[in-house]
C-alpha cells in the first residue's frame, strides 16, 4: 500500500505542476505566421496548348480561345433528411447544365461533376464537402438547400479557397457571413420579402402571425418580412410569433394557437417537408378559412404537388416559374422537359444557372483557377433564365426579380401559380449596408 | 391568460399525439415486461407499419386506408414474430446489453431496407377525405382526424387491457412478467408465448405508425424519431406495466403539447428531466411493480479474452509494430493515391478509437452499460470549439478545456447515474445525453441550430505556433498538409490514451472495477467503496471521450460543430457497436473495432448506399455468434483447431443469470 500512496502523490504533484505551468499560456495567442494564400492550386492535368482554332460562339468570353481543359465541380444536394424532396430537382438542374456546357462550343472547358449528399445537417454536409475536395480535387462547389448547411459550407469555401454557389436563401449567407469566395444565384429571403410583404399587409390583413422553423432561414424570413411590412403599412401589428424545430412533423399546437388568435394572415418561414406538413395539417384543421396563409416558398412545385388541392387559396412568393418569359428561360424549360420529362421549378433553375455562371466566370477570366474566376464573377452581368442579372460587387448576390402569387385551382390535382405582382431585380434587393456585407 | 377553450383545444392536441405514444409504448413495455428485451427496433416496426400502409393504399385509393389499418399491422406482427424467433431467441439468458445491441443492429438493417424499398423522400399517406375535415366542437376546432386518432388509440388500448386482464393468455403473460421462473415451475412453457407477445407488440406499433403517418407524413427517419419518446414513456410508466404505458403516453403527449404552447423554452427538456427524476426516485416507474422486476438483473457480459493466444511479450511487440506501421501510413497513402483523403479517414478512425476506448473503460471493466456516452464526445467537441473561438486557438488549451469540462460533467452525471444499475443505468445515461442534445440548440453561445463555425486550431501555445490549416511541407516529392500533421498528433494521443488506460487497469484500480462487475455485493463486503470506484471510472471515461470530441473539433476537416454529428443518440449506439465488434474489456479491441467499422463503411459505400444495412447484418451475426468480438477470433480458431477436448478460455463477468435473479 505504501508504494501505492506515494505513486498517487507523485501523479498528483505532476498534474499540479503541469497545470500551473500551462496556466500561464492561456491568452495572447495572436497569429504570428503569415498565411500562405495558395495552398493546393491544382492546375487541371490536361491543359491543351493553344493549337485550337475554335472560336467561342458565345458573347461572354474575352480571353484567348484556349481550351481551358477539365475542371472538377462538386455538386452537393440534400438527398436525405427533411429536404430530400427538394434535393433531386437541384441535382437535375445542375446535371443539365453540365451536359449542355460539355456539349457546347460556347464553352471551352469540360466540367467533371462529382455528386454527393449533404443531408440536411451540417455534419453530413461537411463529410460530403471534404470528400469532393480531397478525393476528387473539386475547386468549385455548388449546393445545399438548408441555410444552416450553406452557412457551414461558406466557411468551408473560405478556408479551402474554392468558389461556392449556395442553394440556401437566408440573407446572412451573402450578408453578415459573406466572403469573397461565395456567389449566390438563389433568391434570398429579403428579395422575396420585398415581393410579398407589401402585398400581404395591404391586401390580406394587417394583424400578422409569424410561424418559422427555428434556424437560419426561418429567422431570416421573420426579420425581413416584418421590417418590410412595417415600412409598407403603419397599421401593421404582429399577432404573435412561434417557432418549431426544423424537421418537426406535428404542428397541431401551433395551428391551434394561430386559429385562437385574431390574426388575419400568417407568414410561414419554413420550406420543404416542414411547409408541406404544416399546411396540410392547417387546412385539415380549418385554419385556411380563418386566416390567410402566406408561405414565401408555397409556390414550389414539390410543395404544391404534395399538397394537391389543399394549397388552393394560399399565397406565396415566387422565385421562379417555368412560364416566365425572361432571358433564355424558354430553351431551359424545353431542354429540361426533353431530358427529364417534367417542367423545371426553382431548385432546378438554381442548379442550372449556378453551374452555368461558374462556367461563364471561368470563360470570362480565361482560366479555371478559382481566384481568377472570382474576379471575373464579382460585379459581372450575365444572361440567365431570369433575364440579365448582376452578381453584385459588394455582396455577390444575384439581382433576381421576384413575384407575389396566389395558388389557384389547376387542371389536374396540383394548383397553379397565378402571379399577382412583380418586383424587378434592382428593387427587390436591399442595399449592401442593409445586409451587413461589404466586399468592395 | 389563455382562455379555457384554448387550453382545452391544446389538451385535445396533446391527447392526439399521446394516444399514438400509448400504442407505441404499450408494445415496448409489454415486450420488456415479459421477455426482458429492450427492443430498440420498435421504432422501425412503427415505421414499417406506415410504409406497408403506403403500399397498400396506393393501388386501392381512399378505401384502402381501412384495409391498410387492418392488414399492415398483421404483416408487421408476422415480421415481429420472425425477428423474435430467429434473432432474439438465441440470446435469452444473456445480459440485457446484448438485446439492446442486437435490436440496435436491427434498426440499422430495417432503416436501410425501408430506404431501399420506398426511397428516401417523405411521402404522404392518403387518408379518406371525410376524415380530414375540420370539426368545431364547443369552440374547439380541430380536424376530425384528430378525434379519429384518439378513438382508435383508445379502442386498441381498451382491447389490449381486456386481452391482458380477462383472458387466460393475458393472465399467463402477466404472470410471466412478474415471475418467469414460477410460471415455468407451474408447467407452462412461457417461451412459446414470447413469440406471440413480440408479434402483438409489433402490430400495436404498426397501428401507431399508420395513424400518425396519416396525420404527418411517412419518412425513413420516423422510426428513429419515435423510439426516444417511446423509451421515455416506458421508463416513466414502468418497464413491463401496460397501465403505466397508457398513463405515461397520455401524460407525455399532453405535457409536451402544453409546454410547447405556453412555456416554449422548456419544450423537449421537461420530458428528459422527468425521465431522469423518475429513474432516481422510483426507478420502477410510476406504475411499475416494487418487486419482481427484472430490470436490475445482469447477466453475463462477455469481456476480455482470458488467456488469449499470444503471450504478453508478443502482444507488446505486435502493438509496437502496429504503431510503427501506422506512423508510416501517410507517406505511403500520399505516394500511392496522390491525395490525403485516406489520411483524413485514418484521422476519423483515430478519433473514434479514442472514443471507443473511453467506453470500454466503463463498459468492459466496470460493467456499466452507458447508452449516452456520446454526451461527452459532443460536450468535448463543443467545449474545444468554444475555447478556440473565444479564448485561444491553441490546440493544447482546447484539448485541456474539453477534458476538464467533460470530467466535471461526468462527475455530476456519474454520481447521479450510478445510483441505479442495469437497464435503468442505461436509460438514465440516455436521458442525460438527450437532455444535452436538446439544450445545446437553445443557446446563442452554442450556435443555436446552426452550430459553431469559424474556429481554427493552432499547433502551439501562447502565441508561439503555426495555424494547423497552414501547415504545409513538401518532402521527397510528397505534399504533407494539415491532415498529416493532425494524424501524428492524433496517433500520439491515441497511443498515450491506450497506455494510460492500460496502466490504470493493471493497477489495483482495474482489479477492483472488474470485481465490481463480477459481483458488486462481494466487493462491498471486502470493504471497497464501490460508489467511488464507479464514479472515478465514469469520470476518467468521460474525460477521455471529451478528448476524442476535442480532436474532432481540431481536425482540419471539421469546419462546423453541430449537434447532429456529435450528440445524436445514434452515435452512442455506433460506439457501442465498435466496442463489441472489437472486443469489450481488452482496451485495444474497441480501437480495432473503430477501425473496422469505419473502414468497412468506406468500403461498402463504394458498392452500395445501404452500408448501414450491411454493417447491421455483420453486427447482428457478431452479437449472436462471436460476442467477444474480433480480438477473440484467434482464440476461437485456436480452440476449434485444438479440438473440443480443451476447455474454452475466456472470462465471463457476472454470475449465472438464473442465480442472481434470486438475489
Amino acid at each position: 500500500m505504501d508504494s501505492g500512496t506515494s505513486r498517487r502523490k507523485f501523479i498528483a504533484l505532476t498534474g499540479a505542476v503541469g497545470l500551473t505551468g500551462l496556466a500561464g499560456c492561456g491568452g495572447g495567442d495572436g497569429d504570428t505566421t503569415t498565411t500562405e494564400a495558395d495552398t493546393q492550386t491544382d492546375q487541371p492535368a490536361d491543359t491543351d496548348t493553344p493549337a485550337d482554332t475554335e472560336t467561342p460562339g458565345g458573347t461572354t468570353t474575352t480571353a484567348a480561345a484556349t481550351d481551358l481543359g477539365s475542371v472538377t465541380v462538386g455538386i452537393l444536394n440534400p438527398m436525405t433528411g427533411s429536404y430530400s424532396s427538394l434535393g433531386p430537382g437541384q441535382r437535375d438542374g445542375a446535371k443539365l447544365a453540365v451536359k449542355q456546357i460539355n456539349a457546347s462550343d460556347e464553352f471551352n472547358l469540360e466540367i467533371d461533376p462529382v455528386y454527393e449528399d449533404t443531408g440536411t445537417t451540417a455534419g453530413t454536409a461537411q463529410q460530403a464537402a471534404n470528400r469532393v475536395v480531397q478525393q476528387n480535387g473539386a475547386q468549385f462547389v455548388f449546393g445545399a438547400i438548408s441555410s444552416s448547411v450553406a452557412l457551414s459550407l461558406n466557411e468551408f469555401a473560405k478556408s479551402e479557397e474554392l468558389i461556392y454557389f449556395p442553394g440556401g436563401a437566408a440573407v446572412p449567407i451573402t450578408g453578415s457571413a459573406c466572403n469573397e469566395w461565395v456567389f449566390r444565384f438563389e433568391t434570398n429571403t429579403a428579395q422575396v420579402a420585398e415581393a410579398i410583404s407589401a402585398y400581404t399587409v395591404n391586401n390580406l390583413g394587417t394583424n400578422v402571425w409569424f410561424h418559422i422553423a427555428d434556424y437560419a432561414y426561418g429567422d431570416s424570413v421573420y426579420k425581413r418580412t416584418k421590417s418590410r411590412m412595417q415600412a409598407a403599412n403603419s397599421d401593421f401589428t404582429e399577432a404573435g410569433k412561434t417557432a418549431s424545430q426544423l424537421g418537426s412533423s406535428n404542428f397541431g399546437s401551433y395551428i391551434s394557437q394561430i386559429s385562437n388568435s385574431d390574426a388575419d394572415a400568417v407568414i410561414l418561414g419554413m420550406t420543404g417537408g416542414d411547409l408541406i406538413n404544416f399546411t396540410s395539417q392547417a387546412v385539415d384543421a380549418g385554419l385556411k378559412d380563418q386566416v390567410n396563409i402566406v408561405g414565401p416558398t408555397m409556390s414550389f412545385q414539390v410543395v404544391r404537388g404534395a399538397l394537391g388541392s389543399k394549397a388552393e387559396g394560399t399565397y406565396g412568393g415566387v422565385r421562379y416559374n417555368a412560364s416566365i418569359d425572361l432571358g433564355d428561360n424558354n430553351q431551359f424549360v424545353q431542354a429540361f422537359q426533353d431530358e427529364h420529362g417534367g417542367r423545371p421549378d426553382n431548385f432546378e433553375r438554381v442548379g442550372y444557372d449556378s453551374v452555368r455562371l461558374m462556367a461563364r466566370g471561368m470563360m470570362k477570366a480565361g482560366s479555371t483557377d478559382p481566384a481568377d474566376a472570382k474576379e471575373a464573377l464579382a460585379g459581372g452581368t450575365f444572361t440567365t433564365v431570369l433575364g440579365d442579372i448582376t452578381l453584385r460587387g459588394c455582396d455577390h448576390q444575384a439581382t433576381n426579380p421576384t413575384w407575389m402569387a396566389e395558388m389557384v385551382p389547376g387542371d389536374g390535382k396540383m394548383t397553379k401559380v397565378e402571379t399577382l405582382s412583380k418586383t424587378p431585380g434592382d428593387e427587390a434587393l436591399p442595399p449592401c449596408s442593409d445586409v451587413g456585407c461589404n466586399l468592395g | 391568460m389563455p382562455g379555457a377553450i384554448d387550453v382545452l383545444e391544446q389538451l385535445v392536441n396533446g391527447l392526439t399525439v399521446g394516444m399514438v405514444y400509448v400504442l407505441l409504448a404499450a408494445g415496448l413495455s409489454v415486450i420488456f415486461g415479459v421477455m426482458d428485451v429492450i427492443n430498440f427496433s420498435h421504432g422501425e416496426l412503427f415505421a414499417l407499419g406506415a410504409y406497408f400502409a403506403l403500399s397498400i393504399i396506393s393501388p386501392l385509393g381512399g378505401a384502402g386506408f381501412w384495409v391498410a389499418l387492418v392488414l399492415a399491422p398483421l404483416l408487421v406482427g408476422v415480421i415481429g414474430m420472425a425477428i423474435e424467433r430467429t434473432t432474439i431467441r438465441p440470446l435469452y439468458g444473456r445480459d440485457p446489453l446484448y438485446h439492446i445491441l442486437l435490436t440496435f443492429g436491427l434498426v440499422l438493417i430495417i432503416q436501410d431496407l425501408i430506404v431501399l424499398g420506398w426511397g428516401r423522400q417523405q411521402q404522404q399517406l392518403t387518408v379518406p377525405e371525410y376524415l380530414t375535415q375540420p370539426l368545431d366542437l364547443f369552440g374547439v376546432q380541430l380536424s376530425i382526424y384528430s378525434y379519429f386518432m384518439i378513438v382508435v388509440g383508445g379502442l386498441l388500448a381498451v382491447g389490449t387491457w381486456l386481452l391482458l386482464n380477462r383472458t387466460k393468455y393475458g393472465m399467463i403473460v402477466r404472470a410471466g412478467s412478474q415471475d418467469r421462473q414460477m410460471v415455468r415451475n407451474v408447467g407452462i412453457d412461457i417461451d412459446k408465448y414470447y413469440t406471440v407477445v413480440f408479434g402483438f407488440g409489433a402490430a400495436l406499433a404498426a397501428v401507431a405508425g399508420i395513424i400518425l403517418g396519416g396525420y404527418q407524413n411517412v419518412n425513413p427517419t420516423m422510426g428513429g424519431d419515435a423510439i426516444i419518446p417511446a423509451f421515455i414513456i416506458v421508463v416513466l410508466g414502468g418497464l413491463g406495466s401496460f397501465r403505466g404505458a397508457v398513463y405515461g403516453g397520455l401524460l407525455v403527449g399532453v405535457v409536451q403539447t402544453l409546454l410547447r404552447t405556453y412555456v416554449e423554452p422548456l419544450e423537449g427538456l421537461i420530458v428528459f428531466l422527468l425521465m431522469i427524476g423518475v429513474l432516481l426516485v422510483k426507478p420502477q416507474g410510476l406504475f411499475g411493480q416494487e418487486t419482481g422486476g427484472h430490470a436490475e438483473e445482469e447477466g453475463d457480459l462477455f469481456v476480455g479474452t482470458g488467456g488469449g493466444v499470444l503471450s504478453q511479450a508478443t502482444r507488446v511487440k505486435l502493438g509496437a509494430v502496429t504503431v510503427g506501421l501506422l506512423a508510416l501510413a501517410p507517406p505511403v497513402i500520399l505516394t500511392v493515391t496522390g491525395n490525403s483523403f485516406y489520411v483524413s479517414l485514418l484521422n476519423e478512425i483515430l478519433i473514434w478509437a479514442i472514443f471507443a476506448l473511453s467506453l470500454d473503460f466503463v463498459m468492459g471493466y466496470a460493467g456499466l452499460v452507458s447508452l449516452g456516452h456520446t454526451l461527452f464526445y459532443g460536450v468535448g467537441a463543443y467545449a474545444s470549439a468554444l475555447v478556440m473561438l473565444h479564448l485561444t486557438s491553441s490546440f493544447l488549451v482546447a484539448i485541456l478545456g474539453a477534458i476538464l469540462v467533460c470530467a466535471v460533467i461526468a462527475w455530476i452525471v456519474g454520481t447521479l447515474s450510478i445510483r441505479v444499475s442495469g437497464v435503468y443505468f442505461a436509460m438514465i445515461t440516455l436521458g442525460f445525453a438527450e437532455l444535452f442534445y436538446e439544450l445545446v440548440v437553445k443557446f446563442e453561445f452554442t450556435g443555436g441550430s446552426d452550430g459553431l463555425l469559424g474556429f481554427d486550431a493552432v499547433f502551439g501555445l501562447a502565441g508561439l505556433g503555426v495555424p494547423l490549416a497552414d501547415i504545409e511541407a513538401t518532402l521527397f516529392g510528397m505534399e504533407f498538409g494539415a491532415e498529416t500533421a493532425f494524424f501524428y498528433v492524433a496517433l500520439a494521443l491515441a497511443v498515450l490514451s491506450l497506455l494510460f488506460a492500460r496502466r490504470f487497469m493493471n493497477a489495483p484500480f482495474g482489479s477492483v472495477l472488474q470485481s465490481i462487475a463480477e459481483s458488486e455485493e462481494r466487493t462491498k463486503f471486502i470493504g471497497y467503496d464501490v460508489t467511488t470506484y464507479k464514479r472515478r471510472a465514469f469520470v476518467i471515461s468521460g474525460a477521455m471521450a471529451g478528448l476524442a470530441g476535442a480532436l474532432l473539433a481540431i481536425d482540419p476537416n471539421t469546419f462546423v460543430i453541430s449537434r447532429g454529428q456529435t450528440l445524436h443518440w445514434i452515435h452512442s449506439g455506433e460506439v457501442i457497436v465498435m466496442t463489441i465488434l472489437g472486443g469489450m474489456g481488452t482496451l485495444f479491441g474497441p480501437m480495432l473495432g473503430a477501425g473496422v467499422f469505419l473502414g468497412l463503411e468506406e468500403l461498402i459505400l463504394g458498392y452500395t448506399e445501404q452500408w448501414r444495412m450491411v454493417l447491421g447484418v455483420i453486427f447482428v451475426l457478431f452479437v449472436i455468434f462471436v460476442p467477444r468480438g474480433l480480438v477473440s477470433v484467434p482464440t476461437v480458431i485456436q480452440s476449434r483447431l485444438r479440438g473440443p477436448d480443451e476447455g474454452e478460455p475466456g472470462v465471463t463477468a457476472g454470475d449465472d443469470a438464473e442465480v442472481s435473479a434470486d438475489d
